[in-house]
């Protein structure tokens, strides 16, 4: 499964270059997210970066989690140079995500508690299903296709990639724009806060491998355009659900952690990176995130585009692993991104050059 | 290639598993009343479940679950794969609306009113991802994942499963949806005036909406392979799976109907059928003004204004994440069973409509039939089901 295009909106900006650009800069503190305590650290994406009146021209209405996402799924079609050319009704959509877009289910949930059970806004209740974000992203882009939204709560970007691939060899689509979408909204931020322990200076540590990690909310939207055809820009999709690393590891081989603080215990990653490859984790870019998952794939993408490794932004406890400490011109042919979930379980993407 | 129906499991207000869903259709019983399950100043009909429920794994514990693995108990046991799946590579896929979002009243009232809660019930949620609880319910150790199409999400878990069997990542998949009855999306769509005072009343003139419901529907699905290996004898498949989307509106299907006719003519394209060989549709029909006459017109235009065309949900309300599903099972069952029940609440054709729902309990003897789904972002599922000679 080729990747064609790619759309990341994050807390850095939005699209492939912000990322790049994040990528060389390296770490920078968290925004904040207001919280009844008063405020909380969280990687959100600013305002501005969801200004488009041009690509959002048909989702005025809607909240931020939508506009993240429509965002980055036009930026994926329109990164692939196939915009305008493709038939889009077979042009499938899937959109996966950890908790919805909770803050409108929130506000709807305000709507009761204010005006009653008779008195709730109708535009906040059909926003606040999981799948209005799916729903203006085949508006805005008019795809006719097959367009679904799934959830689960640590592998979901693997089985969409999965269900994308199985659409592909069925022939149910020649293309299909495959992503993820989360927010940050108070109410979870300050769950967060309770559920996990956060760290003073605002960075989360990957490779610390600890069994009390530490986490700080982000929030984002990241797209693929994959195809079985045309165009591999960012390289293909080897494998969307391996439990391990082949043996012997292919030459050229990087390996992310999907380690971000949100699993109680990430020492478990430890035996991971001990498996012989270069080792690194982007997380402190993007912030704790259900989906970070689709992160890695694009800053794995990214890599096999540009022949190039990335500093890790925050090394702490890397110790004595071949870790990237920096940037540069790398032969990178492949990378896997492997994520733990709270039970161990463990399951690997591989993409390819 | 098809994918074996070797097991079913229903629950709904129409009955509580399936011998008690056809006696129910059989006798045109139609269960609603006032909302019980939590207090509710709104005066609508709805269709709840009662009866006793399996107790939901510790941590996880929630009413759909409960509904869900009642049905998946059934479904697994008249497949005969009730003493466990020990060996199969089995995949779980269900979609629900409720069991995907953080909406305990409780919890957020005490967050908006101290600004603390207790954590219990986020943590329950974070457990209580409906195809993962399923999955480690059952002990299922294949892909999992819960659609969250809105009121097309289990018929398209229908078509996930599909495509997992056709592509090879599993054997068997459970695959089914679960809803139960709750107090957001009861005021959710009575904010939408799209809510019935009066039993639904699907294509009939003077429809003045739907009514909500809850239940589960759960088709265990094999390949032929793997259903013959395991010596069980098919009787049922699901044939073919079409999905489009409107791109029209958030929660108005498009008029024309477009993207339900592309999902129709896929589900059948891929079934290699014909629509004359389609004998019966079980229709979305939720009873409101806009998607009986779109979905009505579609089906008149795409199968001819006499093709036989039913909505069960007179019978169940509209169990949203479950409705496809559901309707799917029931489909089968009228298959199988060779009738299909009167569409409860039918009486006069609607002049918007260019066709009637069934009047009365029919006899089926064809072999194949059609279960559609409409949903909220403009998504559009058909199933096609056939029956063996």
């Amino acid at each position: 499964m080729n990747i064609a295009g790619m759309g990341v909106v994050f807390t850095r900006g939005r699209g492939a270059a912000a990322l790049e650009q994040a990528l060389e800069q390296g770490w920078v503190a968290p925004g904040t997210v207001a919280v009844p305590a008063g405020s909380a650290p969280a990687y959100v994406v600013a305002p501005e970066t969801l200004a488009d009146k041009t690509v959002l021209a048909k989702a005025r209405r809607a909240d931020r989690f939508t506009r993240m996402a429509v965002l980055a799924a036009a930026d994926a079609l329109q990164d692939s140079g196939l915009a305008g050319r493709l038939d889009t009704s077979r042009l499938g959509t899937i959109v996966a995500t950890a908790l919805g877009p909770h803050t409108t289910t929130f506000g709807f949930l305000d709507g009761i508690l204010e005006f009653g059970d008779a008195g709730v806004s109708p535009t906040a209740f059909s926003h606040s299903v999981h799948n209005a974000a799916a729903s203006y992203i085949a508006m805005t882009l008019d795809v006719r296709g097959p367009t679904l939204t799934v959830t689960h709560f640590h592998f979901a970007f693997h089985q969409a990639l999965l269900l994308a691939d199985a659409w592909l060899a069925e022939g149910r689509c020649d293309h299909v724009l495959v992503g993820t979408v989360d927010e940050v909204g108070a109410v979870m931020a300050y769950a967060s806060g309770r559920l996990c322990r956060t760290p003073a200076d605002g960075r989360i540590k990957p490779l610390a491998f600890a069994t009390a990690p530490e986490a700080v909310p982000g929030e984002g939207s990241v797209f693929f355009l994959v195809s079985r055809g045309e165009g591999a820009g960012y390289g293909r999709v080897a494998g969307a659900q391996l439990t391990a690393v082949p043996e012997p590891a292919p030459e050229g081989a990087v390996h992310l952690l999907d380690a971000d603080g949100l699993s109680h215990d990430e020492s478990g990653y430890r035996a991971v990176a001990r498996e012989g490859l270069p080792v690194a984790s982007y997380a402190p870019l993007c912030g704790s995130l259900m989906t970070i998952s689709a992160f890695h794939a694009a800053v794995a993408a990214l890599m096999l585009r540009r022949g190039r490794r990335y500093a890790v932004p925050v090394p702490d406890g890397a110790g004595d692993l071949q870790v990237c400490h920096e940037s540069g011109p790398a032969e990178i042919r492949h990378v896997f991104c492997t994520r733990l979930d709270c039970a161990g379980n463990r399951v690997t993407l591989h993409l390819a050059r | 290639m098809p994918a074996c129906i070797t097991g079913i499991g229903v629950v709904s207000a129409a009955g509580f598993n399936r011998a008690d869903t056809l006696d129910s259709f059989a006798e045109g019983r139609r269960h609603f009343g006032k909302v019980t399950r939590f207090e509710s100043p709104l005066d609508v009909p709805v269709f709840e479940v009662h009866g006793p429920l399996p107790a939901a794994p510790a941590g996880s514990e929630s009413r759909t679950l409960q509904l869900a693995l009642h049905a998946v108990s059934e479904a697994l046991s008249e497949a005969g794969l009730g003493a466990g799946l020990t060996g199969r590579r089995v995949g779980v896929c269900f979609g629900t609306t409720v069991a995907s979002q953080l909406n305990d009243m409780d919890f957020y009232t005490a967050y908006r009113q101290t600004g603390t809660a207790s954590l219990v019930p986020v943590e329950r949620f974070l457990k209580g991802n409906l195809a993962e609880a399923v999955a480690r319910a059952i002990g299922a150790q294949g892909p999992r994942i819960t659609v969250v199409n809105a009121c097309s999400s289990s018929a398209d878990a229908v078509g996930v499963a599909l495509a997992w069997l056709r592509c090879g990542l599993c054997d068997c998949v459970v695959a089914g949806g679960a809803d139960e009855l709750n107090r957001i999306p009861l005021c959710g769509f009575h904010s939408l005036s799209v809510m019935s005072r009066e039993p639904c009343a699907p294509f009939d003139r003077d429809r003045q909406g739907l009514n909500l419901g809850e239940g589960a529907g759960v088709l265990v699905l094999e390949t032929e392979d793997a259903a013959r290996r395991r010596g069980a004898v098919p009787a049922l498949d699901v044939l073919g799976y079409g999905a489009a989307c409107d791109a029209h509106h958030l929660t108005a299907p498009r008029p024309d109907g477009t993207g339900l006719e592309q999902a129709i003519r896929l589900s059948l394209a891929q079934a290699g059928l014909e629509p004359a060989a389609i004998d019966f549709v079980n229709a979305h029909g939720t009873a409101t003004r806009d998607n009986d006459r779109t979905e009505g017109s579609v089906l008149a235009r795409v199968f001819g204004p006499s093709v036989r065309v039913l909505s069960t949900k007179g019978y169940t309300g509209h169990t949203l994440g479950a409705a496809g599903a559901l309707e799917a099972a029931f489909t089968a069952l009228g298959l199988r069973a060779g009738w299909v029940p009167a569409s409860a609440g039918f009486v006069n054709q609607d002049p918007e409509i260019p066709l009637e729902a069934l009047r009365t309990h029919t006899v089926v003897r064809g072999r194949y039939a059609l279960s559609t789904s409409l949903a909220f972002g403009g998504n559009n599922a058909a199933l096609v089901l056939g029956r063996r000679v």
